[in-house]
């Protein structure tokens, strides 16, 4: 039998609100070349499942310690005492040397407690239709849809492209969110199935690009262009990072950068820094870190925000 | 402290500050409104005598008197004798009380347990809604008290419980027990104030003097009960005249002695206001205001206070606002600052209840609820300016009583969406929407003609009812109207025994149910349902029965002619409201625990009968020893069983089954005046039921808090708020004429900005469209709550929505916050 095809889902968000017009539900497809510090979904990262841990489920080896066990490789041992931050008990949790790990989830069918569990879970167009259809009557009353998001997306053209297409064929409203790095034939292909593009732009400075997230942000601005010339709609993304992008300069390329994207652009959205995503790097890696900064002020957002409507460009803050 | 800071700060939350486009603004409150405030947030309620020693005496001097003469006369008798109290800085006047922000005792109704707490001295210690009392008071209260024990109609109502009962109390599922069954009735009703207002009591007396004169010397057949009724009617009638007269005259007094000349006129003008109004048709906005004010608080002093509401505000005052506006006799701040006023009023009034009873109502709350909006008697949309007003007086003052509803249909104007949901994030759930689609037919399904359901109003917390027509007792008998579903379930799977022990460890003794079998006998899922209907449609009956006892004492003993003079229906037929004279009548009964007996149904059927990961009797052990030892079974009927508020259908099948079950059996169900209507909300009884209700199957542990109202139970709705709506949905609401209620709590980021509100309003106009009757929020994170509870004192004004009602979360004890918290909190 041949194999169906699938997608790797790490989440499935109703009622999403940020993620363009309506009351959406958001796909998170896992998967993304880019390695932004920042990045508040360290989940989305890798393209292969992951054994995830809330310290905050665990009852602890005392209580229970399955886990220990259950694991082939002997990759979770004991770990720190910590205090549980509502009860206040003392609990011997867990350690997992992800070097020894392989993400195989025995560990997760003994948890009782869905402390672990395994992050990425693969999905057919059907399956997944299957739960984007139920909030159809919210997309009506509220102009709303479904947001294919990730990770990146296109780094799984072929499922991110049949999926839009089946959602299409039901007369949903479509949004796909990209980080914009991918090769553009994958991005000629959804166009027709895409209502709305959410376009990141991080920095206009293509070696300052590079410098932190790792690639630079040529072949983004091409394939935002491209996207423009081709009829597509985008709504612009700019996540405002402490000392990074946020300076007068870069905003204002930014924005003329925008002006040249034209009728294409319906609305620039600047999302100031959040530090939400640090508890996350903690259930699948121990050793990461995440840039820890605090989050701009609102009068820095604000006059970014003045910047760009200067410009006049149409501006929302999330 | 609410100081113009608070309000600078209020503004720029409110959107004002990043130059948005929205038109419901707050405005300052003038120097008056604030300095009441202030008083109202820092002074502790008391306990106050003024009343109690009153109908003391005149209870003690006058045993010869019975019935509706003696309610009628014990009324008038407080309107010559309360002492008549006026603030500094007040408008509107009136008080039930001498003491400000002090209740009243109403001793009338249920006595024992005052005496029993004055005797232990604990009112002044209560963890929640705690009283200042006076050592003289108590005094004399505990001298005289034992008169009422014996006096009140609990104790009458007591000698009436139907024999058969007594070997079926400790059920838990219907919550009379045998002695002191009726602790705080006759509240939950709305008077017809525009009657109060455009008629006048001088006209409704003349004609209830008419009557009497037709049938003086032929008082043939029953018509002597006519007689005196219009007798009654008369006699409150002279009563109010009276009362609104002294109020008058002690404005004067205070005018003679006044140094201030501007406040001299305005007392000057109070007076000539109350001197009119009661007797005589309103004029204006001002005589409108007053007369509701003084008519509703009348009525909280000859009965007592319990729901007791205000029906459509907007609709009262709006002619009279247009009218002085276009005349030049107001302006609309000064019209804006006396509503201020009013809402302080109405703050201020305070009831005393059972400790017990407080923890299921806590935060000082009387239920004195207003509805705005909605359509009018032909259909067309009803908003008007006092719509708003009534919005920015519950915005800008951060009030949580008086509680507000709002009424939606497929008219209402965009502005007052977008003003209520601006108000329901700022005042934590003042208003709540409530849906003109489902519950206009649901009224017409019991009884109510189109244009009488049309004109519907939310009494008490969301029980819906014609407005100054319909009789809808939907408080039944009063702090015993809780039904609580998961228990039948229970007994279905424990042959009638209620598993839950009693406070010393042993089992309820006896077989309190029906002898439906255990659950380990049960072969199939079918028997465990028919088990289940069994036992909820006998007690449904049983509720049913009790209530309509109780009905047939307090007609009886707790007539009310002051609400009857206005009520349709009851000047025509000579009839008491409590005899059945409202033009329309009913009976409401609330079930509460919907999520969790859904989830108990679905978690048995996964469980045991359709994967077979567990034996009956291991689920049936696992209850009866709450969960002693199967930590991981209850861990995983938690994490892996489905559960309701998921839109999965294997759990939203039972949510309608039981809802079906339990709303069929009480609709079909009569009581002594009309047809009985069933509704699914619990205030916070659900926390409170939750402490006498043994494990369920959905992994709830003994004691823990039930789900609250429709909800599905706390944290087990894990795919987000369109999932929780679609599954809830699936109750027919049209079959629950007496309210429904979900709560739903958002992180305040998710509606931060234009497009948030937006979309809040798409998901509340969905859910009305797939059939939901009502929706309320609590717009905050969990992270201030807990910081609330940390620093009471820095949040001392933050309101948040219970159920029923609004209150200030510090003033609520400890496990309902822990409650709040622990609920879904949907971050979007």
């Amino acid at each position: 039998m041949e194999k169906q095809l699938t997608g790797k889902v790490y989440d499935i968000q109703g009622f999403s609100v940020q993620d363009g017009p309506g009351i959406r539900t958001t796909v998170f497809l896992k998967g993304c070349p880019l390695r932004c510090p920042w990045c508040h979904s360290p989940e989305s990262q890798q393209f292969h499942s992951q054994l995830s841990w809330m310290e905050m489920k665990c009852a602890g080896i005392d209580a229970c310690g399955k886990c220990i066990e259950a694991c082939p490789r002997g990759a979770i041992s004991e770990g720190k005492t910590k205090k549980h931050p509502t009860t206040q008990e003392n609990i011997k949790h867990i350690t997992i040397d992800r070097t020894l790990c392989d993400n195989c989830g025995a560990c997760t069918e003994v948890c009782s407690y869905k402390a672990l569990y395994i992050c990425g879970t693969d999905y057919t167009v059907e399956e997944l239709m299957e739960r984007l259809v139920k909030d159809i009557p919210f997309y009506e009353e509220s102009g709303g849809g479904v947001t294919v998001s990730g990770g990146e997306a296109l780094s799984q053209p072929e499922f991110t492209l049949q999926l839009l297409k089946a959602l299409k064929e039901r007369g949903i409203h479509t949004a796909l969110d990209t980080t914009g790095h991918a090769n553009f034939k994958f991005i000629e292909q959804v166009l027709p199935y895409t209502d709305l593009f959410l376009y990141d732009l991080k920095h206009m400075d293509n070696d300052q690009h590079k410098a932190v997230i790792e690639v630079g942000n040529k072949l983004i601005l091409e394939n935002a262009l491209k996207i423009a010339q081709a009829g597509g709609k985008m709504q612009i993304r700019i996540p405002v990072i402490p000392n990074y992008n946020d300076s007068e300069e870069n905003i204002k390329k930014t924005g003329e950068f925008c002006k040249e994207l034209g009728d294409a652009v319906t609305v620039v959205q600047l999302l100031p820094y959040h530090n939400l995503g640090v508890m996350k790097y903690q259930r699948i890696d121990d050793s990461k870190k995440v840039l820890e900064a605090p989050p701009p002020s609102e009068e820095k957002i604000a006059s970014l925000k003045k910047i760009l409507e200067d410009m006049g460009l149409p501006v929302t803050v999330h | 402290m609410y100081d113009n800071s608070q309000f600078a700060e209020l503004v720029k939350n409110n959107g004002q500050a990043d130059g948005s486009t929205r038109k419901f603004k707050l405005s300052p409150v003038t120097d008056r409104v604030r300095k009441i405030r202030e008083k109202y947030r820092s002074s502790q309620p008391k306990i106050d005598i003024a009343r109690y020693k009153i109908v003391t005496e005149f209870f003690m001097e006058n045993p010869q008197l019975q019935g509706i003469l003696k309610r009628a006369k014990s009324f008038k008798t407080l309107c010559e004798k309360m002492p008549i109290t006026i603030y500094d800085d007040e408008v509107i006047i009136g008080a039930q009380v001498t003491t400000y922000r002090a209740c009243a005792l109403y001793p009338e109704t249920s006595f024992h347990w005052l005496l029993d707490e004055l005797r232990e001295g604990s009112i002044p210690n209560r963890e929640c809604d705690p009283y200042i009392v006076d050592p003289e008071e108590a005094k004399y209260v505990l001298d005289t008290g034992e008169f009422w024990v014996k006096e009140c109609l609990s104790a009458k109502v007591d000698e009436y419980i139907p024999l058969g009962w007594y070997k079926h109390a400790g059920n838990g599922v219907v919550t009379f027990g045998v002695k002191n069954t009726s602790m705080s009735p006759v509240g939950h009703f709305v008077a017809n104030f525009e009657k109060a207002i455009n008629k006048g009591f001088g006209a409704i007396r003349a004609e209830a003097q008419a009557k009497m004169d037709e049938l003086e010397g032929n008082l043939f057949g029953d018509s002597i009960s006519q007689y005196n009724f219009y007798r009654a009617v008369v006699i409150i009638c002279d009563g109010l005249i009276t009362f609104s007269k002294r109020h008058a005259e002690k404005c004067r007094q205070l005018a003679s002695v006044e140094s201030n000349e501007e406040r001299k006129k305005e007392l000057e003008g109070m007076a000539e206001v109350l001197d009119w109004i009661m007797e005589n048709p309103c004029r204006t906005y001002h005589e409108a205001l007053q007369c509701m004010y003084l008519y509703q608080m009348s009525m909280c002093l000859d009965g007592q206070q319990h729901g007791i509401s205000y029906g459509r505000v907007d609709q009262y005052l709006g002619k009279f606002y247009k009218a002085d506006i276009a005349a030049g006799r107001i302006t609309h701040d000064r019209a804006q600052e006396l509503l201020d006023l009013f809402y302080l009023k109405v703050a201020e009034m305070n009831k005393i209840w059972p400790y017990f009873a407080t923890l299921s109502g806590p935060g000082y709350t009387s239920g004195q609820l207003m509805t705005i909006g909605g359509v009018d008697r032909d259909g067309n949309d009803a908003t008007n300016p006092v719509s708003f007003m009534m919005l920015q007086a519950a915005g800008r003052l951060l009030l949580h009583d008086p509680p507000q509803a709002m009424r939606v249909h497929q008219g209402t104007p965009p502005e007052l969406w977008e003003a209520a949901i601006e108000t329901t994030q700022i005042a934590g759930g003042v208003p709540t929407f409530e849906n003109d689609d489902v519950i206009i037919p649901a009224l017409m399904e019991r009884g109510l003609p189109l244009e009488s359901a049309r004109n519907y109003c939310l009494i008490g917390c969301v029980e819906p009812q014609g407005c100054g027509d319909e009789w809808a007792s939907p408080g039944g008998n009063g702090t015993e109207s809780y039904w609580n579903m998961v228990n039948a379930f229970l007994l279905a799977i424990n042959n009638g025994y209620n598993p839950m022990p009693d406070r010393h460890g042993a089992m309820h003794p006896g077989q309190v149910g029906l002898p439906t079998g255990y659950l380990y006998e049960m072969e199939t899922f079918e028997d465990v349902l028919e088990a289940t209907k069994k036992q909820m449609e006998y007690f449904a009956k049983w509720q049913v029965s009790l209530v309509n006892s109780w009905e047939y004492v307090a007609r009886e003993h707790m007539p009310l002619p002051l609400v009857s003079a206005t009520i349709d229906g009851c000047m025509e037929s000579g009839k008491d409201v409590m005899n059945g004279g409202a033009r329309y009548n009913s009976t409401g009964n609330a079930a509460i625990a919907i999520g969790n007996i859904t989830d108990s149904l679905a978690v048995t059927k996964y469980m045991v009968y359709d994967k077979k990961l567990i034996t009956p009797r291991e689920l049936y052990d696992a209850i009866v020893t709450n969960w002693e030892g199967k930590e991981e079974l209850r861990q995983q009927i938690i994490n892996e069983a489905p559960h309701y508020g998921n839109d999965n259908e294997y759990t939203d099948e039972f949510v309608k089954w039981a809802s079906d079950v339990y709303a069929d059996t009480i609709n079909s169900s009569t009581g002594p005046r009309g047809r009985w209507s069933a509704g699914l909300y619990p205030v916070t009884a659900h926390v409170l039921f939750g402490w006498i209700t043994a494990a369920t199957p959905d992994g709830r542990k003994a004691g823990d808090p039930l789900a609250d109202g429709i909800s599905p139970v706390q944290q087990m709705d894990k795919n987000g708020p369109t999932a929780a709506v679609k599954s809830v949905a699936n109750i027919d609401q049209k079959k629950f004429g007496n309210g429904t209620l979900l709560n739903m709590r958002f992180h305040p980021t998710a509606l931060k900005n234009e497009t948030g509100k937006e979309k809040l309003k798409a998901l509340i106009k969905t859910y009305f469209k797939l059939g939901g009757m009502e929706m309320q929020f609590n717009i905050v994170s969990a992270d201030t709550l807990r910081k609330a509870q940390e620093k009471p004192e820095e949040y001392k004004d933050l309101v948040v929505r219970i159920a029923g009602f609004s209150a200030y979360f510090v003033e609520i004890y400890k496990a309902s916050q822990e409650d709040i918290i622990k609920r879904t909190e949907l971050n979007l």
